[in-house]
């Protein structure tokens, strides 16, 4: 007996949609999967755009296709084919050219765009960026070239990645920041003394607390910024690193159901039969707190387009979620990570700090303190895999919570 | 078809001695000698971890290659992949230093180089025919073998154990 060949449809060629295509080739070898992007470069990894701007990589180094679990072959990517609409009556995606794709079984994982707010004026003008594509890290290295001085506006981990490219450079920079401090949402002020230094040494001014209203441009493009105190910076770029938002507007009429995303159940299956969602785009839980969330992560939305692909291609998986917080990298010299619940000011949770000149751990514990719900390491961030799977699995931490805060856990205490 | 082999770990033969250690770090020096390699820069890590598990019990860890490796799915570079062999290795050349691996490792097994800001891992010694560590433990806590092999070595274990148990 002939078995149809199923057709898959993948929008979006990032983290969740490549890890989708690459599951489901793993399940069906027959079926046909064609992956949809907007953009006109082939797949790369995302968080290595920064690297554009500093000139440490070039293109090829960062493609997708051939690299890592990224092997599936006769995965059909479509470039520059932005979808316009999803007709979920009939199964079919309508895209830029006016072409009409049928599918089985569709994905949605067109991940975020970056939120601009719109209480910042003058955002249109020439030398304005945000950084999220390769073409934007193009445009920006490109603006770099005869730029002197770069504003930031946003003390998130992108941002701040595109201003040690820029510094790397040679030009100045000045990062502003509306929170009282940088990597607000990974951290508290207080947790960031070590990271504060690591920027200070880098050469990058800070102003925390503060907020620009307007972008000011003449004919050369951006010249300066004016903060809400109506002090004016001179400077010939600007990027806006301020969150970011599901990108879901070509959904519109679809009736699949979004609120601030995709909403999936555990399976990663909207409302609507038959169409999925996984990544940036897809609403997911918090299974520490249980709170809906919207991540902005690749290594999340790797894990679910995963998920998603597994599903499409008739394995059952369900999705773990994943914590709300979960981030590790290098700022200057100080590698930190951060997951779980780890903002604890005027709450009851048993927090545990220890601080070195050039070490900091917090560990957070439930009110009644029987287990971790949170982990914040800078400077030594030897094992977090392990405190990251103790969050995660709700494990009681009754025997061992002397060696999590005192960084002694290991592997072997859970061999017994 | 040759089963491809593991190295287990006998935890009942370990007596916390760190030969392992001392023979992966000479294994992934230049030298490939102890002497040379104490001075060598960058310094040559060992990525076997003998633990210690109150009161008196030694744990050899060390990358498992998981089949579902949630490393290599975290990546951020793409500097992590398997290998025909099924070995989980990092390309240095690759690897940006951004400790996602070592995020998500839930063995703790990943190791971070920092004069070279790279991640690295057992790679089970590609360069001779049994891993390093496992030749060089004296009490041969370490084995190199297929699962097959090794499951049918503990059956093998526990009937004889069994046995003398019988005649006492």
């Amino acid at each position: 007996m002939a078995v149809k060949q199923m057709q898959y449809v993948v929008i979006g060629a990032s983290a969740a949609g490549m890890a989708a295509a690459e599951a489901i080739r793993k399940l069906d070898s027959q079926g046909s999967i064609i992956v949809l992007s907007e953009e006109q470069d082939m797949p790369y990894f995302r968080p290595m755009v920064p690297f554009i701007i500093n000139g440490k990589k070039k293109f090829p180094e960062m493609m997708l296709i051939g690299q890592g679990p990224y092997q599936g072959a006769n995965i059909g990517v479509r470039l520059d084919s932005r979808v316009k609409a999803v007709n979920t009556a009939e199964q079919k995606v309508s895209i830029k050219s006016g072409e009409e794709l049928l599918y089985d079984k569709l994905l949605v994982a067109t991940g975020s765009l970056p939120n601009i707010p719109s209480d910042i004026k003058g955002v249109e003008a020439e030398g304005v960026f945000v950084l999220r594509t390769i073409a934007d890290a193009r445009a920006i290295a490109r603006r770099a070239e005869t730029a002197r001085h770069a504003v930031m506006l946003g003390g998130g981990l992108l941002n701040l990645k595109a201003a040690f490219a820029l510094l790397e450079r040679g030009l100045d920079v000045t990062l502003i920041v509306k929170s009282p401090n940088v990597l607000s949402r990974l951290m508290e002020p207080d947790d960031t003394v070590l990271i504060r230094e690591a920027l200070n040494k880098a050469g990058m001014k800070l102003m925390t607390g503060s907020n620009v209203t307007q972008i000011l441009s003449d004919s050369t493009g951006v010249i300066g910024v004016l903060l809400e105190s109506g002090r004016e910076i001179a400077c010939q770029m600007v990027c806006i690193g301020k969150g970011i938002r599901a990108n879901v507007e070509f959904l519109d009429k679809s009736g699949i159901l979004v609120d601030q995303g995709v909403v999936v159940d555990k399976f990663t299956r909207s409302n609507i039969q038959n169409v999925f969602a996984a990544g940036d785009v897809a609403v997911t839980f918090d299974p520490i707190t249980g709170e809906r969330i919207v991540t902005g992560l690749w290594t999340n939305a790797a894990e679910m387009g995963n998920c998603a692909g597994r599903n499409m291609a008739g394995q059952p998986s369900i999705y773990s979620g994943t914590f709300g917080i979960l981030n590790a990298t290098q700022v200057a010299d100080e590698p930190f990570v951060s997951m779980g619940i780890v903002h604890t000011k005027g709450t009851d949770y048993e927090t545990h700090i220890r601080a070195t000149p050039k070490t900091y751990r917090k560990l957070v514990f439930t009110p009644d303190g029987t287990r971790l719900v949170g982990a914040l390491f800078i400077g030594d961030i030897s094992k977090a895999g392990l405190y990251r799977y103790i969050i995660r699995e709700r494990m009681p931490v009754k025997d061992i919570k002397s060696d999590i805060v005192n960084h002694r856990l290991h592997y072997g205490y859970f061999l017994r | 078809m040759s089963q491809s082999k593991e190295i287990f770990v006998r935890l009942d033969r370990c007596v916390g001695c760190h030969t392992c250690k001392i023979a992966c770090s000479v294994e992934h020096s230049k030298s490939k000698n102890l002497f040379e390699a104490i001075s060598e820069q960058p310094t040559p890590k060992t990525r076997v971890y003998v633990e210690w598990v109150p009161p008196d019990r030694k744990v050899p860890i060390l990358c498992r290659h998981c089949e579902d490796a949630p490393c290599m799915h975290a990546c951020i570079s793409g500097a992590i992949s398997r290998t025909e062999e099924g070995i989980v290795i990092t390309n240095s050349d690759k690897c940006i230093g951004c400790w996602t691996c070592v995020m998500v490792c839930p063995y703790g097994v990943i190791g971070r180089h920092l004069e070279t800001r790279k991640a690295y891992r057992c790679d089970r010694c590609p360069d001779i025919q049994s891993p390093a560590c496992v030749d060089a433990c004296p009490t041969q806590a370490l084995v190199y073998r297929s699962v097959a092999a090794f499951s049918g070595d503990v059956r093998q274990d526990v009937a004889r154990e069994m046995v003398s148990g019988e005649g006492r």
